[in-house]
């Protein structure tokens, strides 16, 4: 691989590799060495179930709704998948009726055909309503995630942005650029079972703050918050710990009160 | 053979009731890895039913091993998918790694859980678990990490190795135990 390197140092590249850490071309080189060192290869093969396991830590109780949710959707998926295998194609509905045709009488011809070509346009109509139901799904689908990935570039840009203006609060940071209103938490407390955060909002001029979104964070407190509310007209935002489902008014102590200005 | 192993046979043979038990298993596991990395619920649950989607539609993508490492594995490239696709990275591609032989281990790991993984971490010492955490959920190289560490780059690449084979060995003593 490289004739400078010494071997020793080279094993340890590979449980980078391992772990999934090097950068791309380092990345290519180390894949190139491994087909062809056995000691190199052994180290990957010893190290790599180790490193896989590692990702088995973050397993952590995802709350019941939000479980539920992915659950059914998921089995409507599969649902509608099974629901497809189960058509019969349709060369082997003619190849049927086809037996069965001249096995009958001149005079049921007529009416076998009839049913054939009746069965097979409804079989087809259910096809075509199936698939004209999924096409609608996926294009739903795509439309989602477009606007979702349009959301997750301003919001970069907007957090990285020169002109944003930071307001430090505790475990973060409340972020405001142009209008748009971003809560970057790096170190909430860990949440009680069945509880969520909530971002409230305070108009300007306004003497009670309104309901913004619930969100939870990483085991390690961290979490980054679009608010859907305008910046334009707020004085502050606050966050609170709130029972799942968020409240209509705040009923804990705020974990922080931001003025904006 | 694990638990995750015999669903993923049943899933090649459409048994969706193996598909629901298999949600019912690991998707604590799929959504906590998706959402340390990416930090934010929806998108944790959009990698979530993505994943569990791909496991339907590709149940062949599965070869053998242990199922819960792997699908760690999966969750975790996914993940950094969407994390290079929010940043202009240098080197946006990653190519694909070989995959392990691993034979050795498959007694090891079919018996491996989150617990047992979790205590074999927290045994490394931190200037070993920390590299070697931030290497797997932090989505960044190993020149980040030593960044953002501010240690030298060979020290970090040092005790990440160290660091995986203390874990390997802690592994296998915890199971057989």
């Amino acid at each position: 691989m490289n004739g400078s390197m010494d071997h020793d140092a080279l094993l340890d590249l590979v449980a980078v590799y391992a772990l999934g850490a090097l950068g791309a071309s380092e990345h290519r080189l180390v894949t190139a060495h491994l087909l062809t060192c056995a000691e190199c290869r052994s180290e990957f093969d010893a190290l790599r179930p180790a490193a896989d396991a590692v990702g088995m830590v973050a397993e952590e109780p995802v709350d019941s709704a939000r479980s539920a949710r992915m659950k059914e959707r998921l089995m409507a998926n599969v649902t509608r998948d099974l629901e497809r295998d189960t058509v019969v194609p349709l060369d082997r509905r003619r190849s049927r009726s086809f037996l069965t045709w001249t096995s009958t009488a001149v005079a049921g011809v007529a009416a076998v055909i009839a049913l054939f070509l009746a069965g097979s346009n409804q079989n087809l109509r259910s096809d075509l309503a199936a698939r004209t139901n999924d096409n609608a799904t996926l294009r739903k689908q795509l439309a989602s995630d477009v606007r979702a990935r349009q959301t997750e570039r301003t919001m970069i840009a907007d957090l990285v942005a020169a002109d944003a203006k930071h307001f430090p609060v505790s475990g973060g940071e409340v972020i405001e650029r142009a209008t748009r209103l971003y809560l970057s938490m790096k170190t909430l407390p860990a949440l009680p079972r069945g509880k969520v955060y909530q971002a409230w909002t305070l108009a300007r001029g306004a003497k009670a703050v309104d309901p913004s979104k619930t969100f939870i964070t990483t085991r390690d407190g961290a979490v980054v918050v679009a608010l859907p509310e305008s910046a334009a007209n707020l004085a502050a935002v606050a966050v609170s710990v709130e029972p799942e489902g968020g409240s209509k008014v705040p009923t804990s102590t705020p974990t922080f009160v931001r003025p904006l200005r | 053979m694990d638990d995750g192993e015999k669903l993923m046979e049943r899933l090649r043979a459409r048994d969706a009731s193996a598909f629901e038990a298999l949600y019912d298993r690991y998707h604590r596991l799929v959504f906590g890895i998706a959402l340390r990395m990416l930090a934010e619920p929806t998108m944790a649950e959009d990698l979530t039913q993505a994943i569990f989607i791909k496991l339907w539609t590709k149940p062949e993508s599965f070869a053998s091993g242990n199922f819960g490492a792997w699908l760690s594995r999966v969750t975790r490239n996914r993940a950094l998918d969407v994390l290079r696709s929010r940043a202009s990275h240098a080197e946006d591609e990653f190519p694909n790694d070989l995959p392990a032989d691993g034979s050795l281990d498959d007694v090891v790991f079919a018996k491996l859980d989150s617990q047992r993984v979790r205590a074999a971490l927290a045994a490394l010492p931190e200037d070993q678990r920390a590299p070697i955490e931030l290497g797997f959920f932090g989505g960044i190289t190993h020149e980040e990490i030593a960044r953002t560490m501010a240690i030298p780059l060979g020290t970090i690449k040092t005790r990440i190795r160290s660091g995986l084979r203390r874990l390997r060995d802690e592994l296998a003593t915890s199971v057989s135990r």
